[in-house]
């Protein structure tokens, strides 16, 4: 090579160089320009100029840094540098709503930022130092911010015992049980589910129409506008039979081999037809019925639509099936049979098994079958042969494949194992892990649970999960309580934290058990903590009630607290049974500390009575929640029998602290001095005058959620 | 050939420097807010819905609880309690009535009942029965429905504006 060629080589060589340089430099400068343009630094100078307009600038001041804070705990994986921009985090002056963001103070909560972080409620990320690395979906982070609204699902992932504060994962856990999910998926914390009923005897019970009817609209029906109505009339309750995708002819199997399902015939039972011809020559068979039906108090457990003032809508609970239209579903000699002996079909159901005179069971059952009916019910139904042999194989095949068989059992069906995925983890799984197929949706888990509630097929064409229909407060609730199945906890630290819940359980003993059993009086009633919640709380019942007062009622059921239209029903027991109940309900089901023979009313004097009558009606003014003689509120139980049904010991324990013997109750604590608990009980103790039963209309007035008022 | 490498060097730190500035993909939409624990619809106009924050919905739980009974028209049993009582409680969401009380007064009826304050017994005492945060919860609740709405008295007129 040339000498001078070399000569320019070099010059080009400088140059470059030199270019390259300059960039280098460039490049270099970017990183301090970019240091100091970091977004935390402009809310670090924007908080110090924020604090300098107001009066507590020194307070606020008072732990500034300019550098990037964070909230360390090694042992829960928490490096949370949140409180870097959320600089007033902590200060009390701050938590006003017209303070900016990110400045505002975190409402007091149970927890103390300091010693927990902020991540492990909100999520997000919490070493990230820029706004959207923290808060949202990054390429190199999948867990974005908790939408504020499903927070509670962070307070579930520890806490498995039920939180009073936490009312929105509740109802999701309680829906998950209700509506059976854990057929097909495994989950935590939720409890008793509920399993639809046993098929092996369906083809006695309903007919094969019928059957078709309910596969193509299992009792939800929704209405042009998208309001959920059951069998026609609104419900805000979810059905716990979902809709599945089925084609006609799938249809047709599945009513094929469910119609054939006989495997035990059922008890036939034959009403005295001297009783039936008596009846017969009366009119007013169909009122008389419909009468008993009511004070039977049926509509405790099932919902039944009326229509009142032009006004149809569903009253009763929601323990068993809704009954408006049973007659047209079910065979009379079945309902006669179910009646008579609900667990002779079904071995395993909450019906309580009433006992029937031919003459109530005769007019009862005739109500059922001829006024709680639909003509139209099964009009769109195709006409259907008798079900050939292919169509019940089919069947069989398809309801093991649709996952039928996961909530009813039927004898000789083996269901698959986990139909569904498991969900325990459900909560912590990033975006990458989850289908989203064709859905036009932000791809994160949350909008991912609320696609797929909606419409499973959306996110995944092939999926086998049926079809719900939400309310949008369920849909979010059955959302957080899904959000808070994050698995198990990565660290000792953290598995620490969780509150177990604990397992409720009540073994009656002795006679009663069998009383218990045969009336389901845990499908309302609880027992040191198992059981409904419908109905009063029977753990200290003994303490509470005098022994005459439980006799009285349970031949008689009357209601103590007026509002309420679910009421015990009118079961028939026997005399031996009633002394079962009382006996043992007066004598084993004590409160410790609250013997019912400590306190004797007979030494109450006329001056006890008449202060504590004084004290109960001007200084505490009970009448506003309590009615005595026909006047008060009725927030709380009438007391006009108070004298024959309380017992004076658990008054005056119940006046000291009501709280202590009911954790839940809403009478307020008083600081009534013992004298004056002493009066209010004796005064209390002279009231004895029956209740009379409310009338009708009154009574119905009064929704469903009427026992939410005497809690 | 070593020097096209010389070359690509600062190039490559640049496409480094500003990859490394990009964002991330995608920005996730809030979430709309339903008529669920964390809002409330207006008492006066059912088509508006209030929403609360966390110490607000708090309040509203033990409200439904405990307060309703006597300080709504209509109660999760259908009528009301209040029409039973002399005087007649307030309706809660009462702005004219309560915009006026302070907080203090508020925290002191509700934790002392109507009595200790010269008012009526009818309004019993919960100081026993709910805590000191749980009556400022329900003090934080009633504010936010307040129809006139309500307005914090003495605020000092924030100068200052996010961003
Ligand atoms: C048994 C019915 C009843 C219940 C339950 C009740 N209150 Fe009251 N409350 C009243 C009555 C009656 C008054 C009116 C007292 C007066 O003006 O003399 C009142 C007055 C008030 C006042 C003062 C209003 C004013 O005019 O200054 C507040 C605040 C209040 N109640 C809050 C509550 C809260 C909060 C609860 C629930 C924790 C509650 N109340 C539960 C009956 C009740």
């Amino acid at each position: 090579m040339p000498s001078e060629d070399m000569g320019k080589l070099t010059y080009r060589m400088r140059l470059a160089f030199a270019v390259a340089t300059v960039i280098c430099l460039l490049v270099l400068a970017i990183s301090p320009v970019k240091d100091f343009r970091a977004e935390w630094k402009k809310y670090k100078r924007s908080f110090v100029r924020y604090a300098q307009g107001r009066p507590d600038t020194k307070k606020l001041l008072a732990d500034y840094s300019p550098n990037i804070d964070q909230v360390w705990i090694p042992g829960m994986n928490v490096v949370d540098r949140c409180t870097t921009c959320h600089q007033g985090m902590t200060q009390p002056s701050l938590a006003d709503a017209s303070v900016p963001q990110p400045f505002r103070a975190h409402p007091p909560i149970p927890h103390n930022v300091r010693e927990w972080g902020c991540t492990i409620c909100h999520r997000g990320q919490g070493p990230a130092t820029e706004i959207a690395e923290a808060h949202e979906t990054t390429l190199a982070w999948e867990q974005p911010i908790l939408p504020a609204h499903f927070l509670q699902a962070s307070c579930g992932s520890c806490h498995h015992a039920d939180l009073n504060e936490t009312p929105q994962l509740t109802r999701g856990r309680e829906l998950l049980s209700r509506l059976n999910c854990q057929a097909c998926h495994k989950l935590n914390d939720v409890e008793r589910p509920m399993l639809g009923p046993e098929l092996s005897s369906v083809g006695y019970k309903v007919s094969r129409e019928w059957i078709y009817k309910w596969l193509k609209e299992p009792r939800t029906v929704l209405d042009k506008d998208g309001n959920v109505t059951v069998n026609g009339y609104e419900n805000g309750d979810e059905s716990r039979m979902p809709k599945f995708r089925l084609k006609d002819e799938e249809i047709v199997a599945l009513t094929a081999f469910l119609s054939a399902q006989n495997a035990q015939p059922i008890e036939s039972y034959k009403i005295n037809p001297a009783v039936v011809a008596a009846w017969n020559k009366k009119p007013d068979l169909l009122p008389q019925g419909e009468l008993r039906f009511r004070q039977m108090m049926c509509t405790t457990c099932h919902p039944l639509a009326v229509t009142r003032a032009g006004e149809t809508k569903l009253i009763g609970g929601n323990i068993g099936p809704e009954l408006t239209k049973v007659g047209s579903k079910v065979n009379e000699a079945w309902l006669v049979s179910w009646l008579r002996n609900p667990q002779g079909y079904l071995a395993q159901n909450n019906m309580p098994r009433y006992g029937w005179t031919d003459e109530d069971l005769y007019k009862v059952s005739q109500y059922v079958m001829n006024q709680l009916t639909d003509s139209d019910l099964l009009t769109t139904v195709p006409k259907l042969e008798a079900a050939t042999g292919d169509e019940i194989k089919n069947g069989k095949r398809l309801f093991l494949e649709k996952g039928c068989a996961s909530c009813h059992s039927i004898a000789g069906v083996t269901p698959q194992k986990d139909f569904g995925p498991d969900l325990t983890a459900l909560g912590s799984k990033n975006a990458s892990e989850l289908e989203f197929g064709k859905a036009k949706i932000t791809h994160n888990l949350l909008s991912y649970i609320q696609a797929k509630l909606q419409d499973p097929v959306s996110v995944n064409p092939a999926s086998r999960m049926p079809q719900y229909t939400w309310n949008p407060a369920d849909l979010d609730a059955v959302t957080t309580a899904l959000l808070s199945q994050t698995g198990p906890k990565p660290t000792s630290a953290l598995q620490h934290l969780t509150v177990p819940k604990v397992a409720a359980s009540y073994r009656a003993v002795g006679d009663f058990a069998e009383v218990y059993e045969r009336y389901k009086c845990y499908a309302c009633h609880r027992f040191n903590g198992y059981g409904g919640t419908l109905a009063p709380d029977l753990s200290y019942e003994g303490s509470r009630a005098q022994k005459k007062w439980i006799t009285e009622f349970l031949r008689n059921p009357q209601t103590i607290r007026p509002t309420l239209i679910l009421r015990m029903p009118q079961f028939n027991m026997t005399d031996k049974e009633v002394n079962i109940v009382a006996e043992y309900l007066a004598l084993a089901v004590q409160k410790p500390d609250v013997n019912p023979q400590s306190v004797d009313a007979r030494q109450f004097t006329p001056a006890l009575v008449s202060m504590g009558k004084q004290l109960y009606e001007v200084k505490y003014q009970c009448q506003s929640c309590h009615t005595i003689g026909g006047t008060g509120g009725y927030v709380g139980p009438n007391l006009n029998n108070a004298g024959n049904w309380l017992t004076p010991a658990w008054t005056e324990a119940w006046l000291r602290n009501p709280q202590a013997l009911q954790p839940d109750t809403i009478e307020p604590r008083r600081n009534l001095t013992e004298d004056e608990i002493r009066a209010l009980t004796a005064y209390l103790m002279t009231l004895k005058a029956a209740i009379k039963p409310q009338s009708s209309t009154s009574a119905a007035n009064a929704s469903l959620a009427g026992q939410g008022a005497g809690r | 050939m070593k020097s096209r490498i010389l070359l690509a060097m600062p190039l490559l730190f640049v496409a480094l420097g500003l990859s490394a500035c990009k964002k991330g993909a995608e920005v996730v939409k809030p979430v709309e807010a339903f008529g669920t624990y964390d809002s409330e619809p207006d008492w006066n106009d059912s088509t508006k819905l209030v929403n609360l924050g966390y110490q607000e919905a708090q309040g509203k739980r033990i409200f439904y609880l405990y307060c309703v009974w006597c300080h709504a028209d209509a109660t999760p049993a259908g009528p009301s309690n209040r029409g039973n009582l002399t005087p007649v409680p307030p309706l809660l969401n009462d702005g004219e009535k309560l915009n006026g009380e302070s907080d203090e007064f508020m925290q002191n009826i509700i934790t002392l009942g109507g009595s200790a304050l010269g008012k009526s017994a009818m309004m019993p005492p919960y100081g026993k029965t709910l805590s000191a945060g749980e009556i400022q919860a329900v003090i934080a609740f009633t504010r936010a429905i307040a129809q006139p709405p309500y307005q914090r008295p003495g605020r000092p007129g924030s100068q200052y504006t996010a961003k």
